[in-house]
C-alpha cells in the first residue's frame, strides 16, 4: 500500500510538473542548423556565408557550373564544338541532337536553381538596406558582390531564353505573376544594375585568388553585356578601361598558364569546394580511354577546323587513341583529381576574351587595324602569324575563328557568337538533322507556364 | 490554451479527494487447497489456454497445454472458466480436490472479441466506430519483415502496395484513400500505446536502391506482433485528434500467460525469386529493331559507337539478362524462441528473434535482423493495482548493392557482351559497355537500432475510478553509407582510389510521451457510463548528420573517412516537435441496445505558428443493436445479431514537416572561399494551420444462425479541406512551393463489405471464410486557383487525385509512320498540357482479399486470395524508343515499315528522327501507356500439420509450408501489376518451411 501511495504521489507531481510548462510546452527553438532571416544579416561572418551561397551556386549547381549539366557541356553538345558518345537517352544527348523539349527537366532545373540565386541576390540586397549592424565597407562590397551576379545570371538566363523576367525583390505575392522584358529593357535592367555595382565595388579583390568580383570583374562584365547588345561605345570604354590596368591584368604568353590558379589575366574565377580540389571542367570533359563512354569528345570538325600551327590544339586539347581512332578531349584545366593544393580554379572572366570584345567593338566602329592588333595578340599566344590589311568582311571570319578556337567550351561563347552573328542555320544545319530556327532560343519550362500564366506565350516553336 | 488549463486544475483537484478512498481494507481469507483439474472441449480434446479465475479473490491461472491446471482456492469458492470461442462456465468447488470440466463451444462470440481502440477497449459487438483487426493466428506464418505486408489483402479499405521486393523496403498504405494533396497521408502508428514516428530518418543520399527512404517499421519485428488494429472512422480515430485523419493502426506485441513457463521456439527457412519477367526481344530481333531503325533513319554506316550492329559485340550471342541479373534466390532463415510464463499476478514473455536473407543480385548481398521483446504484467492481488511493461528492441543490418539492376536487366541488349572475361574479370570488352555488375561495387548498407518501451500503471482508486499513467519512450538509430569506391569505374579510365568516395550518414530520433488518465466506468440503473479524460505531452527530437568523403589512397581504407582527402559535412541539422493534447471520452450504453459514444481532443503542435498551434477535434458515435429488441427476437430469430451504427466528427493532419513556419536560412553544406554557405531556406508563411478531415460513416452488421455467417457493410464519406498543401509557385519566386492551407476539398467516399463465414463447424472439420472488398471513390470537390497552379496539369475538379492527363494516341501515320494524337485545342500541333486532356484513374476501382482457414483434424489449410482491379502503367511508361540501343519487349515488333502499313507502333529510329523521338515521348505518355493492371493473386498459401503428442513426448509441435505470391492472374504482361516504381524489383514469390515447437 505504501509503494502504491508513493507512486501516486509521483502521478500527481508528474502533473504539477506539466502543468506550469504548458502554455510554452507546444513552442519550439529553432535547430542550430537554421538561422532566421533577420540574424543573418547583423554579422559580417553570416552575411557573407549568405553572398558565399550564390558564388557556390554558380560553381557546384547550374548554370556556369563546370559539371556535366552546367551551359559550358550542354551548349558544347548543342553547337559544333562536342559530340555525345553515350547510350542515346538523356539530357545531353537531347541537347546534342536538338531534341530539346519544354518538359525537359534539367532545364527545368536550370531555370529554377538560377532564379533561386536570383532570390538569394535580392534577399541580400533587402537585408542590407537600411542596415547598420554592418560597416559601410562591408555593406557596399556585399551589395556590389549582390548586384553583379543577379545581373550576371539574369544576362546569362535572356541569352538562352529570349524574353524573360527580370525579378528584383524577395515578395512572392509579385514574382509569382510577373511579366516577362523584353532585351532592350533587360539590358536597362542590366546596365542599372552593374553600374551600381561598379560604384560601390572596390578596386582591389577583398579575398586572395580573385575569387569573388572586383570593380574591375563588373566593368569587364558588362563590356561583354554591351557588346551582346550592341553598345558598342560602352563595350568599348569598358574593354579599354580593364586593359589599361596592367599593374592587376598582364598577359600571360603561356598558353599552359592561362588557366592556372595565379594567372594574372584572370578577372574572377571560381574556386572550388576544398583546398586540394580542382575544376569540376576537368572532371567533366577529361577521359583516359577511347571511346568516351557517356561523355562527350570534341567533335571531328571542331579538331580539323584549326588552323595549321594553332598551338592550342596541342596545349588545350588532348588526343587519346585506342590504336585505330583518336579522340580528343578539351584540355584547357588538366587537374582532374585533388593536387596537394588546388591549382586551377574555374575562371569566368579573363583578358583573352576582353581583347575579343574589345576587337569587335573596333571592327563594329570602323577601327580595323585597332581589331586586327587585339587579334594578333590572341593569335601571337596561339603561335599564329599576325594578320594584316583585312577588309571587313574578312575580319569578321576571323574574328569569329579567334573566339571559336580560344573561348572554346568555356560558358557557351560559342552559342551566343553563332547567335549574335547570325550563323547559327549555317553552321549547325548541316551537322544537326533537327536543326530548326526556332531553336536559337531555348523553351521556358513547362511547369513554368502552368505556375504563372503571365509568362505566356511560350517562345515560337515549343 | 486557458480551456485546457481549467480543465487541468480541476482534474489536480479532484485527485486528492480520490486519494482519501486509497486505503483498502483487509479482508480475512479463508484456508486454503489446491485445487487442480482437466478443461476439455465436447469432444474430449483438452483445451489449453484456458482462463481461470477463483470469484472471490480475482487471482486465476491458465490451463497447460494438456488442458491440466492447479490453482489455490477455498473450498467454498466458485471457479470461472473462460476462452474466446467457449462459453464461459462457472463451477462451484463443493470442497473438491478435483475439478474436470467440459466447455461447450459458444457461436456467439462476438462480445468476447476484445477491440484496442487506443485509449480504451471495447468488445466488437459495442463498438460504435470502425475498428478492423488482424491477429497473429492469421500472418505469423507468413516470412515478411516488415508488418505492414502481413495486412495485406486483409482489411476492408487499407489498400497496401509494396515498393520494392528487396529486404528493408518500404510499403506505402493508405487508409481509405488520399486525403491530402500536399501534406503527408500516412497513418499514425502505436506501438503498445507509444506513438511510433514512421517517417524516414536516414540520410536521403545513401539510399538511392530503396528509393531514398528506409521504413522505420522495419524497427518492429512482425514475430512479436500479438495483432494489429487499424481506426478507420471519425468516431475511432477523433480521440487521435490531429493525427487522425489518415487512420490509425495500433500494434500491441505479444504478452505473457501466466502458469508453468513455456519455451517456444519457431523456426522457418524461405526460398524467394523474382516472378514475372518481361518478354523482350531476342537477339535476331533486336538486331532487326536496330538495323531497320539506322536504314529508317538513312544512316548506312553504322556509327563506332552503335556497338551492338556495327561488328564490335558478337552478333550471335544471345543472354537473358532478366535471368542474369535479377534471377537469382533469396535464401532466409528465421529462428525465434520465446520463454513465456508466471505467477497469479506477476506474467511475463521475452522472445528473440533472427533472421538472415541475401538478395535476387549476383554476389553477396544480405539483410540481417535481430530482436528482443520483453513484456512484464503485474496486478497486485486485490486487483486494484497494475503494472505494465513493455520493451522492444530491434536491429537490423542490411547489406545491398547501391543500385537496383532491374531496370538494366531489363533495357541491355541480348548481345551485349558476357559480364566476366576469361580469367574471371569484370568483362569491359574494349571499354565498349558499362559492366553492370560494376554497379555492385558500389555499396549501400545501414544499420539501425530502434528502442521502444512502454509503461503503465494504473490503480483503482475507488470502485470504477481509475487512474492510470502512460509513459513511453522510443529512440531510433541509424547509420547509413553509400560507398562508391573507384573499382565501378571501367579500369580504362585510370581511376583509382583518389576518385573513390562514401557518403555516410548517422540520425536519431528520440521521443517521449507522458499520458495522464482518469477513468470512471458506473452505472445508473440500466445505463451504463465510461468516461475517460486525459492528457499528452509528447516531445520528439531528431538529428541527422551527412557526411562526404572524397579521394582514398587506398580502397582498402573506404571505411575510415578521416583517411579521404576532401571531407565535408553536408548535413547537421535537428529539428524539435513538441505536441501536447487534453482529451476524453463518454460512453453511455443502455440496455446493451443503445450505445453513444462521444470522444474529443484538444491539440497543440509546435509545428504550427503562433495563433494556429490549437485546434479542437471531435466525434459523436452511436450504435443501434436492434437483435436485441423483443419484436426482432420474435420475428426474425434467424437474426443472432444485428446492429446499425453510425458516427460523424473531426480529425486533422499535421504532416507537414518541424519548423516549416518560420522565415529561416540554412546551413547550404558546402562552402565557397572558406566561408560555409547560408541559403534561404524557403518562402515563408507564418500564417498556415491544420488540415482538417471530416469523417462519416454508416455501418450494418449482421449475424446470422448463430453468428454462423456475420456480415457488415459500411458506408464512408471523408472530406479533407483547409489542404495543407506546397503551393506551386513559380521558378521566378526563388522556390517551387510556398507552404500553406488551400481551401481545397478532397473527398474519399466508398462502401466496404465484410463477410466471415463458418462454413463447416463439426469438431473434426472446420472452414473459415472471410471476405473483404473494398470500392473506394476519390474526388477532387473544389480547388480555387486550380487553372494557374503546376497542379493545372495533373488534377481536375470532379476527378480522383489519382487521375493522369494524357494524350490521346490517334495510331500510326501510314504515310510518315510516326505517332498521330488527338489535336484537342485543334490549333494544328500537339503540344503540352493543351492536348494532354485524357484522363485515367491510376486509383484502383475496387480490391479486396478472400481467405480460407481451413482445419481437418490436425492438418491446417490457409488460403488468402488478394484481388485488385486497377489500371497500371504498362512498358511505354518511361521506356525508351524502339532503335535506340536499349532492348524493348516483343510488342514493338508490330510496327510501320513503309508508307501504307497500318501498325501498333511507328516505325523504329536511332535518334535522329526528331519527329519520331518526340512523337514517342507523347506516345509514351498517351493512353496507350496504361493497361488493365487487375489482378488476382493467391498471396498466401499454407498447410500445417499438428504432430500428436505422443510422437512428441508431449511437446507441442507444428510444421508448416507456407508459399507467398504463388499464383498471380492477371492479362497485364509487363512484370508484376502490383508493383509502381519503374527499375524497382517486384515482389518475390516465396515458399517457406516451417517448424512451431512448444516445450
Amino acid at each position: 500500500m505504501k509503494i502504491q501511495r508513493t507512486i501516486y504521489h509521483l502521478y500527481l507531481l508528474v502533473w504539477s510538473l506539466l502543468i506550469p510548462g504548458c502554455t510554452d510546452f507546444v513552442e519550439t527553438d529553432l535547430p542550430p542548423s537554421q538561422l532566421t532571416g533577420e540574424a543573418v544579416f547583423t554579422d559580417r561572418a553570416t552575411a557573407t556565408a549568405a553572398l558565399a551561397n550564390v558564388y557556390a551556386g554558380l560553381r557546384s549547381q547550374t548554370l556556369i557550373t563546370g559539371g556535366s549539366r552546367g551551359i559550358g557541356n550542354l551548349l558544347g553538345h548543342y553547337t559544333d564544338e562536342l559530340d555525345h558518345y553515350g547510350d542515346g537517352i538523356g539530357t545531353i544527348y537531347n541537347f546534342n541532337i536538338h531534341s530539346v523539349l519544354a518538359t525537359e527537366p534539367e532545364l527545368t532545373t536550370l531555370w529554377n536553381n538560377s532564379y533561386n540565386l536570383i532570390y538569394a541576390c535580392n534577399s541580400i540586397l533587402e537585408g542590407l538596406e537600411d542596415n547598420t549592424a554592418l560597416s559601410e565597407m562591408d555593406r557596399e562590397q556585399l551589395q556590389g558582390e549582390a548586384l553583379f551576379l543577379r545581373g550576371f545570371i539574369h544576362f546569362y538566363l535572356s541569352q538562352l531564353f529570349g524574353d524573360i523576367p527580370y525579378v528584383t525583390r524577395t515578395d512572392y505575392r509579385d514574382n509569382a505573376q510577373i511579366g516577362k522584358l523584353g532585351g532592350s529593357e533587360i539590358y536597362e535592367q542590366l546596365v542599372a544594375d552593374l553600374e551600381r555595382a561598379i560604384d560601390l565595388l572596390p578596386e582591389l579583390y577583398v579575398t586572395p585568388d580573385r575569387v569573388r568580383v572586383n570593380r574591375y570583374a563588373a566593368m569587364a562584365f558588362l563590356a561583354r553585356a554591351a557588346l551582346y547588345s550592341g553598345d558598342r561605345e560602352r563595350a568599348l570604354t569598358l574593354s579599354n578601361d580593364v586593359l589599361d590596368r596592367t599593374d592587376l591584368y598582364s598577359w600571360e604568353e603561356d598558353l599552359d598558364e592561362v588557366f592556372l590558379k595565379g594567372s594574372k589575366g584572370t578577372l574572377w574565377q571560381l574556386k572550388p569546394v576544398s583546398s586540394e580540389g580542382n575544376t569540376l571542367e576537368a572532371q567533366t570533359y577529361i577521359f583516359e580511354s577511347g571511346p568516351p563512354i557517356n561523355q562527350g569528345a570534341l567533335a571531328r570538325s571542331f579538331m580539323d577546323g584549326f588552323a595549321p600551327g594553332d598551338q592550342r590544339a596541342v596545349h588545350w586539347t588532348r588526343g587519346i587513341a585506342n590504336g585505330t581512332t583518336v579522340w580528343y578531349h578539351p584540355y584547357k584545366y588538366r587537374a582532374n583529381l585533388p593536387t596537394g593544393s588546388s591549382v586551377e580554379h574555374s575562371v569566368v572572366l579573363r583578358l583573352g576574351e576582353l581583347y575579343l570584345i574589345r576587337a569587335e567593338a573596333r571592327m563594329q566602329s570602323g577601327d580595323l587595324d585597332g581589331a586586327i592588333a587585339d587579334l594578333n595578340k590572341i593569335r601571337g599566344r596561339a603561335g599564329l602569324s599576325d594578320l594584316e590589311g583585312l577588309d571587313r568582311m574578312s575580319l569578321e571570319v576571323a574574328l569569329l575563328q579567334e573566339r571559336r578556337y580560344e573561348l572554346f567550351t568555356e560558358f557557351g561563347h560559342r552559342w551566343f557568337d553563332l547567335k549574335r552573328f547570325q550563323k547559327a542555320g549555317e553552321v549547325l544545319g548541316p551537322l544537326k538533322p533537327n536543326w530548326r530556327e526556332y531553336h536559337l532560343l531555348f523553351p521556358i519550362p513547362q511547369s513554368e507556364l502552368l505556375a504563372n500564366p503571365n509568362l505566356n506565350p511560350q517562345n515560337d516553336g515549343y | 490554451m486557458r480551456r485546457v488549463s481549467l480543465l487541468m486544475l480541476l482534474y489536480i483537484f479532484l485527485m486528492p479527494f480520490c486519494a482519501l478512498y486509497m486505503q483498502a481494507g483487509t479482508v480475512l481469507e479463508p484456508p486454503q487447497a489446491t485445487v487442480s483439474g482437466t478443461v476439455t472441449d465436447t469432444s474430449g480434446n483438452p483445451l489449453a489456454g484456458v482462463n481461470l479465475v477463483v470469484e472471490s479473490k480475482r487471482i486465476g491461472t491458465i490451463s497447460g497445454l494438456d488442458g491440466s491446471f492447479s490453482i489455490q482456492a477455498s473450498p467454498s469458492d466458485v471457479l470461472i472458466f473462460s476462452m474466446i470461442g467457449f462459453k464461459p462456465l462457472t463451477v462451484p468447488i463443493t470442497g473438491r480436490d478435483v475439478v474436470n470440466v467440459q466447455m461447450e463451444e459458444d457461436v456467439t462470440q462476438l462480445g468476447e472479441v476484445v477491440l484496442n481502440a487506443g485509449y480504451y477497449t471495447v468488445t466488437e459487438r459495442e463498438r460504435t466506430g470502425n475498428i478492423s483487426k488482424v491477429t497473429a493466428a492469421e500472418f505469423e506464418r507468413q516470412p515478411v519483415s516488415n508488418p505492414l505486408a502481413a495486412l495485406q489483402g486483409r482489411m476492408a479499405g487499407v489498400n497496401i502496395t509494396q515498393s520494392s521486393g528487396l529486404p528493408g523496403a518500404g510499403f506505402n498504405i493508405q487508409i481509405r484513400g488520399r486525403n491530402s494533396i500536399g501534406a503527408g497521408n500516412d497513418p499514425l502508428y502505436i506501438v503498445d500505446g507509444v506513438p511510433f514516428a514512421s517517417d524516414p530518418i536516414n540520410y536521403s543520399q545513401t539510399s538511392g536502391i530503396l528509393g531514398g527512404s528506409i521504413s522505420p517499421l522495419n524497427g518492429i519485428n512482425p514475430a512479436d506482433i500479438e495483432k494489429i488494429e487499424v481506426l478507420k472512422d471519425a468516431d475511432a480515430t477523433a480521440i487521435y485528434g490531429s493525427r487522425g485523419a489518415n487512420g490509425v493502426v495500433l500494434i500491441t506485441t505479444k504478452k505473457g500467460r501466466s502458469g508453468k513457463a513455456e519455451l517456444n521456439i519457431h523456426l522457418n527457412t524461405t526460398l524467394g525469386r523474382a516472378t514475372r519477367s518481361m518478354d523482350l526481344l531476342n537477339t535476331p530481333r533486336y538486331l532487326e529493331m536496330r538495323r531497320e531503325a539506322f536504314a529508317n533513319d538513312g544512316i548506312e554506316e553504322y556509327p563506332a559507337n552503335a556497338h551492338d550492329v556495327n561488328g564490335n559485340w558478337d552478333q550471335d550471342r544471345s543472354t537473358d539478362w532478366q535471368k542474369e541479373l535479377i534471377g537469382g534466390t533469396v535464401h532466409r532463415t528465421m529462428a525465434r524462441a520465446s520463454v513465456s510464463g508466471g505467477s497469479n499476478g506477476t506474467r511475463y514473455l521475452m522472445s528473440g528473434t533472427y533472421q538472415r536473407e541475401n538478395t535476387v543480385f549476383p554476389g553477396e548481398s544480405g539483410y540481417q535482423k535481430g530482436s528482443v521483446l520483453l513484456n512484464l504484467d503485474h496486478s497486485s492481488d486485490d486487483g486494484r493495482f497494475k503494472l505494465h511493461f513493455s520493451g522492444n528492441y530491434v536491429v537490423d543490418d542490411n547489406d545491398l548493392p547501391a543500385a537496383d539492376l532491374t531496370r538494366i536487366s531489363r533495357s541491355l541488349a541480348p548481345n551485349a557482351p558476357a559480364l566476366y572475361d576469361e580469367d574471371g574479370e569484370l568483362n569491359w570488352a574494349d571499354n565498349t559497355w558499362n559492366n553492370p555488375l560494376a554497379d555492385l561495387e558500389s555499396r549501400f548498407s545501414s544499420n539501425s537500432k530502434t528502442l521502444t518501451t512502454n509503461g503503465t500503471a494504473s490503480y483503482t482508486v475507488l470502485k470504477g475510478v481509475t487512474a492510470k499513467l502512460n509513459l513511453g519512450y522510443t529512440d531510433a538509430r541509424m547509420d547509413d553509407n553509400r560507398v562508391l569506391p573507384s573499382t565501378r569505374y571501367n579500369p580504362a579510365f585510370g581511376a583509382d582510389s583518389r576518385y573513390s568516395s562514401v557518403y555516410k550518414g548517422t540520425s536519431s530520433r528520440t521521443s517521449w510521451i507522458v499520458e495522464p488518465q482518469l477513468q470512471w466506468q458506473g452505472d445508473m440503473g440500466p445505463l451504463q457510463l465510461d468516461v475517460l479524460l486525459g492528457s499528452t505531452f509528447q516531445q520528439q527530437d531528431r538529428h541527422q548528420l551527412g557526411l562526404y568523403a572524397q579521394g582514398f589512397p587506398s580502397n582498402e581504407l573506404l571505411g575510415d573517412i578521416s583517411a579521404a582527402t576532401t571531407l565535408n559535412v553536408n548535413l547537421d541539422s535537428g529539428a524539435a516537435y513538441r505536441y501536447q493534447a487534453i482529451f476524453g471520452r463518454i460512453n453511455l450504453n443502455y440496455r446493451e441496445k443503445y450505445i453513444l459514444n462521444l470522444t474529443g481532443r484538444r491539440d497543440g503542435s509546435s509545428r504550427f505558428g503562433p495563433g494556429n498551434q490549437f485546434a479542437d477535434f471531435g466525434a459523436i458515435g452511436a450504435a443501434w443493436l436492434f437483435s436485441e429488441e423483443d419484436f426482432i427476437k420474435e420475428a426474425l430469430p434467424v437474426i443472432s445479431y444485428g446492429k446499425l451504427r453510425g458516427s460523424y466528427g473531426t480529425t486533422g493532419n499535421d504532416q507537414i514537416g518541424d519548423h516549416q513556419f518560420w522565415e529561416t536560412y540554412s546551413l547550404g553544406g558546402t562552402n565557397y572561399d572558406g566561408v560555409s554557405v547560408l541559403q534561404p531556406t524557403r518562402l515563408f508563411n507564418p500564417d498556415f494551420g491544420w488540415e482538417r478531415n471530416d469523417k462519416l460513416e454508416v455501418g450494418l452488421e449482421f449475424g446470422l444462425w448463430k453468428d454462423r455467417i456475420l456480415l457488415a457493410g459500411n458506408y464512408y464519406r471523408n472530406r479533407s479541406s483547409n489542404q495543407l498543401v506546397g503551393i506551386p509557385m513559380p521558378g521566378t519566386t526563388g522556390f517551387t512551393g510556398l507552404q500553406a492551407n488551400l481551401d481545397a476539398i478532397v473527398q474519399n467516399k466508398g462502401v466496404e463489405l465484410e463477410v466471415t463465414s463458418r462454413l463447416v463447424h463439426t469438431p473434426r472439420v472446420k472452414w473459415q471464410l472471410s471476405l473483404n472488398l473494398s470500392l473506394p471513390e476519390n474526388k477532387l470537390i473544389s480547388f480555387p486557383g486550380l487553372e494557374s497552379s503546376t497542379y493545372a496539369n495533373s488534377l481536375v475538379v470532379g476527378k480522383s487525385l489519382g487521375i493522369r492527363k494524357l494524350y490521346y494516341s490517334t495510331g500510326v501515320d501510314p504515310d510518315t509512320g510516326v505517332h498521330r494524337f488527338r489535336d484537342y485545342d485543334g490549333d494544328g500541333v500537339i503540344s503540352s498540357p493543351n492536348d494532354q486532356q485524357w484522363t485515367v484513374d491510376m486509383d484502383p476501382d475496387f480490391y479486396g482479399g478472400l481467405a480460407n482457414n481451413i482445419g481437418i483434424g490436425r492438418f491446417e489449410l490457409d488460403l488468402l486470395f488478394q484481388f485488385t482491379k486497377q489500371q497500371q502503367w504498362n512498358y511505354l511508361y518511361n521506356g525508351g524508343f524502339p532503335g535506340s540501343m536499349m532492348n524493348r519487349p516483343v510488342d514493338v515488333l508490330d510496327r510501320w515499315r513503309q508508307a501504307g502499313d497500318s501498325a501498333n507502333e511507328q516505325g523504329y529510329t536511332t535518334g535522329n528522327n526528331a519527329d519520331a523521338v518526340s512523337a514517342f515521348y507523347r506516345y509514351s505518355s498517351s493512353n496507350r501507356a496504361v493497361s488493365d493492371g487487375s489482378f488476382v493473386r493467391l498471396k498466401t498459401a499454407s498447410i500445417g500439420y499438428r504432430i500428436p503428442a505422443k510422437l512428441t513426448k508431449g511437446m507441442d509441435c507444428r510444421v508448416y509450408l507456407q508459399g507467398q505470391n504463388l499464383w498471380t492472374w492477371t492479362s497485364y504482361r509487363w512484370g508484376d501489376p502490383e508493383f509502381t516504381g519503374v527499375g524497382r524489383l517486384p515482389p518475390l514469390r516465396q515458399i517457406t518451411l516451417g517448424a512451431q515447437l512448444t516445450f
